[in-house]
């Protein structure tokens, strides 16, 4: 049984107009399908990326996964539970919400201007009730610093004293700090520049390896996720086309639209001069 | 390769911030030549865009140009930029969203454009405007859409046509696609190649992505802190670097065939130095691993006009 099981998960947004405008305009509801029948499996302990362009899904199923938006339809299970089951007791949910954690695209926007790192770092350790101890929090604040490689001084500032890379290792230090399972990376480095970009997934790696963390990474960058993916998902217009193992897929790609990505990713192999 | 279009010659940038004044471009001389694609990379706050903003004029206080100088077909153009903006010079901005009009059709900005620069009666500036359409890839029959009707992609193709509209001689395209999805990022950049061998319009492609460079330029110059680290052919700086910067940054960038799983991606050590923090001599040398003492001291010149290490003086040894 996998970690993470996705099974034929849908979901639509109603975009239409007001009711109001309906009735007047005689304009019928709209609807749109955001994701469309996607089913897979996430192994514990391993990556599984979502690969696929402006629109095409990724972030609906980040966000279905992570338990912020309901499936239409089809259900995802995490260890077993599904945030949609309503039996589910609020120990569990708590747990569940304990066990999944995000890191998000622009570490700009997801850090609280107004809090200092200390603080962001010790909100999930109290929210979930890890430590009581407020002595006990300020240590693992210091070794949650040093897992991602700050110093326990920077517990003291405040973002915007920080560059995008090291905002980016304070984001993932809040993802660990609960101790999570499954972490969904949703573009984490899109934002930033390639010697950073470097420095933040070889932290991802480490941590995996650490704390053996299964990953659910989304990216629009091939050469990223074909360095840490071990499964990868092909989206287009939120249906799944092409879904195998990140040497088959780099290698033989069957649907048109992969080759099409594959064609299109910027590329550093060059064809030497004549 | 003929005379350049353009020249910087030692092109020097400080910012004033209160009391405190930064350099931020520093002694930076380069050139482009007529037909070619010049990449100009670096990472965030290495002064590209700056460099770029120098070039057409549109440099404002705080920033100021303290010394050095730009010229334009031989002709030094540092007091009438204005009336080079736009018709000798023209730029491609990142935001295709921010650089169009919201409230105009997208044919009367064109013809506005063609008739600032051009001489030339309306219905005539209407035809080559719709000309200059269809060169781009956009149906001439959406000649009086408005912007937000248009895609990402597009809408970057109008701001193209915009920067061709009055034939300039160099275009600034200041990370054309790095608002867009891969597959239109191809698209939009085999089209600036195309339309500017066809004119030979030179290019001046600002942009953090090296996949991009390999893809488009024909020469690259490194920047770092401000600096030029490294100018060559495309083919040889990502193949055989010689600045250990362009050597980590071609490593650090992840690679579709390459890579593994288990391997961990090569990471340069560090950060980019803050402006009021850049070290004494080599920029690099707390991040560089062959760094000798030398370049703790003295700033490197751009040794065989390639690389500006101490390592390839010879003296220090070879890399």
């Amino acid at each position: 049984m996998s970690y993470v099981n996705a099974h034929q998960i849908t979901r639509h947004f109603d975009i239409s107009d007001p009711w109001i405008v309906r009735k007047i305009m005689g304009r019928e509801k709209n609807v749109l399908t955001a994701v469309k029948a996607v089913s897979f499996a996430i192994p514990k302990g391993q990556t599984y990326a979502l690969v696929g362009e402006s629109g095409s899904g990724k972030s609906t199923i980040a966000q279905m996964v992570a338990g912020l938006l309901r499936p239409s339809s089809g259900t995802i299970t995490i260890n077993g539970h599904d945030f949609c089951d309503p039996h589910l007791s609020v120990q569990d949910r708590l747990a569940m919400r304990r066990w999944v954690q995000m890191v998000f695209q622009s570490p700009y926007a997801s850090l609280n201007p107004r809090w200092k790192i200390r603080d962001i770092l010790r909100e999930p350790v109290v929210a979930f009730g890890l430590l009581e101890d407020r002595s006990a929090q300020d240590k693992r604040v210091v070794e949650l610093l040093e897992q991602v490689g700050l110093s326990p001084k920077d517990g003291e500032k405040y973002p915007h004293e920080f560059s995008g890379g090291q905002r980016q290792r304070i984001s993932i230090a809040r993802a660990i700090a609960s101790q999570p399972e499954l972490i969904i990376c949703d573009e984490p480095t899109s934002a930033l520049d390639v010697s950073v970009q470097a420095q933040v997934l070889n932290l991802l790696k480490d941590l995996q390896r650490q704390f053996s963390l299964t990953y659910l990474f989304i990216s629009h960058d091939l050469a990223v996720i074909s360095t840490m993916a071990n499964r990868i998902g092909v989206l287009q217009a939120g249906e799944l086309v092409e879904e195998a193992d990140a040497s088959v897929l780099f290698t033989s790609p069957q649907h048109e639209y992969t080759k099409l990505l594959l064609d299109a990713a910027p590329n550093m192999k060059m064809e030497a001069p004549s | 390769m003929g005379t350049p279009v353009l020249e910087v010659n030692r092109l020097t940038v400080h910012l004033k911030k209160r009391k405190n004044i930064f350099k931020v471009i520093d002694d930076l001389s380069f050139e482009v030549y007529p037909g070619e694609i010049l990449g100009l990379v670096g990472e965030s706050g290495a002064g590209k865009s700056i460099t770029g903003s120098a070039i057409i004029g549109l440099i404002e206080p705080p920033l100021f140009i303290s010394s050095g100088e730009i010229s334009l077909h031989s002709k030094i153009i540092d007091h009438h930029t204005q009336k080079l903006r736009g018709t000798e010079i023209s730029m491609v901005f990142q935001d295709p969203l921010m650089s169009l009009n919201p409230l105009r059709r997208v044919g009367d900005q064109l013809v506005e454009t063609i008739m600032t620069h051009i001489k030339m009666s309306k219905s005539d500036a209407i035809e080559r405007a719709k000309q200059l359409l269809a060169e781009v890839g956009i149906d001439p029959a959406r000649f009086n859409a408005y912007p937000h009707t248009f895609s990402g992609g597009m809408r970057q193709r109008v701001v193209i046509a915009l920067a061709l509209a009055p034939e300039p001689s160099l275009i600034i395209a200041d990370e054309p696609t790095t608002a867009l999805d891969v597959s239109v990022q191809a698209q939009i950049l085999r089209l600036l190649k195309t339309l500017c061998s066809q004119r030979g319009t030179a290019i001046i492609l600002i942009t953090h992505d090296m996949g991009v460079i390999a893809q488009t330029a024909d020469r690259v110059a490194v920047l770092y802190a401000g600096r030029l680290a490294e100018v060559g052919r495309t083919y040889k700086i990502l193949h055989a670097p010689k600045h250990p910067y362009t050597k980590g940054l071609v490593a650090a960038t992840p690679k579709i065939d390459a890579s593994s799983v288990a391997q961990k991606l090569y990471q340069i050590p560090g950060s980019i130095p803050s402006l009021d923090q850049i070290p004494t001599g080599c920029a690099f040398h707390p991040r560089c691993a062959q760094a000798v003492a030398k370049c703790q001291q003295a700033r490197p010149p751009l040794l065989s006009g390639e690389a500006a290490c101490w390592l390839l003086d010879g003296n220090e040894g070879a890399i």
